[in-house]
């Protein structure tokens, strides 16, 4: 239904309210009872940067958008009047063919109305003035090949992929960097961006929240009564300049929502793709 | 006011020597009115008898600030208010509505009306599909968001608040969005000339 964003929210968090997120619940209300107060918590903090970069020129149209903007030019013509240069265009034809006949007497022209350049010579003039003019390319050959170039799929919005260790595990997520005390977890995406080895890439951070956040626990091994796990935190930002091809080749990735899944952990991936839009 | 008092003082008598019964003399009532005075006063009528007007210093000025008052009256009322300058978007020329500007349609076919009707409808439903997609997309995001404020919040007080905190920095936003081409890199693009006949009403 057509009904306001706002409503649709409210409605569905009223119905859900009973089923969202139990585990979570239960989890702080354990989490809770346990904790006294100003204890410390036994996650260690991260905080991540999905960097987008936003579409440059507009998709392709699908076909059923295609017969739509055919039906909607056809209906704009039918229901409109001739313009000046229409008129023009049907004078200058009909004087045209009343001197091709075979019975013309130049002397029944009306001299005063003709212009020496005809409306049928403009356009063509102005068709040729658009030929000289040789806009960029919509699709570059990069464009499935090459996973690090930023100029890939112009028409939708990519997001930046790392590859980074991980407790033993070289794996592919958005860049994250541990918090340390003293800074907000902004500040610690920002540092997890601009550490980057080699990259100078420029981005506005939208805001000071969190978009999303992801929890694992370390393995048993690693974990001590302080560590359990890690929270990681994300922070939307968009990228508004910069290079990033000084970084090694197989490091980083420019990836589109869809070709995430042939990167990231499946759980990891569930979570990032809820606050990662494809508009 | 001696006068008055002197009438006064008739008026007095008379009565008198009415109720005092009188004798020869004819009793005539004087109606009490001052356009009848006694025949014993003063023969005077009643503008004589009113008071001179007191002419005050400040008569002069106050006649010529009645007149100064009155031009101006006159003034307002000559003043015409000056034209309204007029909107040309809201005229629409009179060469518009030519009859020879009609554009002479074929009428549509009966397959032609069905298909286009059948692509309206078809249209409905993809969009409706998409905004729904759009809204379904939006919701997930704040629901994403608000998890990870709940959890910050379980974290530390401090960080929350933090994130919670407006961002002054990011306001005024701006953002180039998408053309058709994308932007040639290091283009110059020639100047336009152009005649400007905008006309310009002075009032």
């Amino acid at each position: 239904a057509s009904r306001p964003l706002w409503q649709i929210i409210a409605r569905q968090g009223t119905l859900k309210a009973g089923v969202r997120n139990l585990s979570s619940s239960t989890q702080r209300w354990c989490a809770q009872k346990l904790r006294a107060v100003n204890s410390p918590s036994p996650w260690v903090l991260h905080g991540a940067v999905c960097l987008q970069r936003l579409p440059v020129i507009s998709q392709d149209r699908n076909p059923i958008e295609e017969q739509f903007l055919d039906l909607l030019q056809q209906l704009e013509q039918e229901k409109s009047m001739l313009s000046d240069h229409e008129l023009r265009l049907l004078l200058d034809s009909d004087r045209l063919s009343r001197k091709q006949e075979a019975d013309y007497g130049s002397d029944d022209e009306d001299y005063e109305s003709q212009d020496i350049v005809t409306a049928q010579d403009l356009e063509d003039a102005w068709e040729q003035k658009l030929k000289q003019f040789k806009p960029a390319l919509r699709i570059k050959a990069s464009d499935n090949t090459d996973v690090s170039s930023s100029e890939r799929f112009l028409g939708d919005s990519l997001v930046l992929l790392v590859k980074q260790d991980v407790g033993h595990q070289n794996v592919w997520l958005l860049p994250q960097l541990q918090w340390e005390a003293g800074e907000t977890l902004r500040q610690t995406a920002e540092r997890a961006l601009s550490s980057l080895p080699g990259a100078e890439l420029k981005a506005t951070f939208l805001g000071n929240s969190p978009c999303g956040f992801y929890k694992y626990q370390f393995p048993k091994n690693v974990q001590t009564e302080s560590r359990i796990g890690a929270k990681v935190f994300f922070f939307k930002s968009l990228l508004s300049g910069g290079d990033c091809s000084s970084l090694q080749k197989d490091s980083f990735a420019w990836v589109r929502k869809d070709e995430l899944q042939d990167y990231l952990k499946p759980k990891y991936l569930k979570q990032v793709k809820r606050f990662i839009l494809n508009l | 006011m001696s006068g008055i008092v002197y009438r006064s003082l008739i008026q007095l008598s008379s009565r008198a020597a009415l109720t005092s019964g009188c004798g020869s003399f004819v009793a005539t009532p004087v109606r009490q009115s001052h356009w009848f005075s006694s025949v014993l006063s003063l023969k005077s009528s009643a503008p004589l008898r009113a008071e001179p007007k007191k002419k005050k210093k400040v008569d002069p000025r106050r006649e010529l600030l009645v007149k100064e008052r009155l031009k101006k009256k006159l003034k307002k009322l000559e003043k015409v208010p000056s034209e309204l300058i007029p909107v040309e978007d809201f005229i629409t020329p009179v060469h518009c509505f030519d009859e020879t500007r009609i554009r002479s349609n074929p009428l549509l076919s009966f397959e032609e009306s069905e298909r286009r009707d059948l692509l309206l409808k078809e249209w409905s439903r993809y969009k409706h599909s998409q905004h729904q997609a759009e809204m379904t997309a939006i919701k997930d995001a704040i629901d994403a968001q608000k998890q990870a404020l709940e959890e910050l919040k379980m974290e530390s007080e401090d960080l929350y608040k933090a994130a919670v905190s407006p961002d002054t920095n990011l306001f005024p936003f701006t953002h180039q969005g998408p053309c058709y081409t994308p932007p040639i890199p290091n283009y110059d693009p020639p100047d336009g000339k152009y005649n400007d006949i905008t006309r310009v009403y002075t009032q």
